[in-house]
């Protein structure tokens, strides 16, 4: 009985130990899907409650020696930082990363319907159309004018 | 041997339960957060789209250096008074003070209800006057009487 029941024994063991790595391996992989979900879930709805509007007139005023000054309004639904890190700004088709932003009604945070002053700066641009793109947390805004 | 395949499939069972438990709660809980924000962005759109300003007048005077500005809601949704930006000739001007039918305290600014806005040490005539509201809707003004 005994020379049967040893090797019977080895083998559930045995079973049972790949059994539960497999389940193991399984329950971490799914943990850590689960988790770059729930912070993507998180990501994509942050982004719809972003909204930004340029508010600016597409005059020629907006620009004034290499310095373009663009007024920008909260419109989404979250505080955004007002940093120059906050703007993607991209000028005739150029990165630009001098990039000021100050909140200029009252406050030091841009809140829901807070205006902020973006200023580009080192920008010399001859006469014509220049198109502007501003990108804050995945809400595009498209801003042309012309000098 | 009948043991060790029935245990062993018992822990992989327990462990596809333990890891869909783990991928329903945070594929939902995204969702959940991504069906609500773009609730409160279609609510929003609504608004926007049932939003229209019309500056009825605009008065600079001259002695005093102080504009009033007479915007009307033409809209159904109401709006907030705070919540509205005032650009003169491109720059933003905060409000000195603001009044919805003769009420300055008030934040609410309902349908067919003329806010009026002054502003002060505005040192030279304007050419343009621009309201925005809060979501983003805008209306302009070259018409500029001068007392």
């Amino acid at each position: 009985m005994a020379d049967v029941s040893v090797p019977s024994l080895i083998l559930f063991i045995a079973s049972i130990v790949i059994a539960a790595g497999v389940a193991g391996v399984l329950i971490d992989t799914v943990t850590g899907i689960s988790g770059a979900l729930d912070d993507r879930g998180a990501d994509v709805a942050d982004n719809i409650r972003t909204d930004v509007e340029i508010i600016s007139s597409a005059e020629s005023g907006v620009y004034d020696t290499d310095t373009v000054t663009l007024y920008v309004k909260n419109t989404g639904r979250r505080t955004l930082p007002a940093t120059g890190e906050t703007f993607d700004v991209i000028v005739d088709a150029q990165y630009r990363t001098n990039v000021s932003v100050d909140v200029v009604d009252g406050g030091d945070e841009w809140t829901p319907h807070g205006v902020v002053e973006v200023r580009i700066g080192d920008l010399p641009l001859d006469n014509g159309d220049h198109p502007i793109t501003l990108t804050v947390d995945g809400d595009e805004e498209i801003f042309r004018f012309n000098i | 041997m009948g043991f060790g395949v029935s245990g062993s499939t018992a822990v992989i069972f327990l462990g596809i339960l333990i890891a869909s438990g783990t991928l329903y709660t945070a594929a939902a809980g995204s969702a959940e957060q991504i069906s609500e924000a773009r609730d409160e962005d279609s609510e929003d759109l609504l608004d926007r789209r049932n939003t229209e300003l019309e500056i009825t007048s605009v008065s600079y005077d001259n002695s005093t250096d102080e504009l009033e500005i007479n915007v009307t809601n033409r809209g159904t949704t109401t709006l907030s008074v705070d919540g509205a930006s005032v650009l003169v000739d491109n720059g933003f001007e905060t409000a000195n003070s603001t009044r919805v039918e003769g009420d300055e305290s008030t934040d609410v600014w309902g349908e067919n209800q003329t806010l009026v806005i002054n502003v002060s040490d505005v040192t030279a005539e304007p050419d343009r006057v621009k309201v925005v509201a809060e979501n983003g809707v805008a209306d302009g003004n070259s018409t500029v009487e001068v007392i």
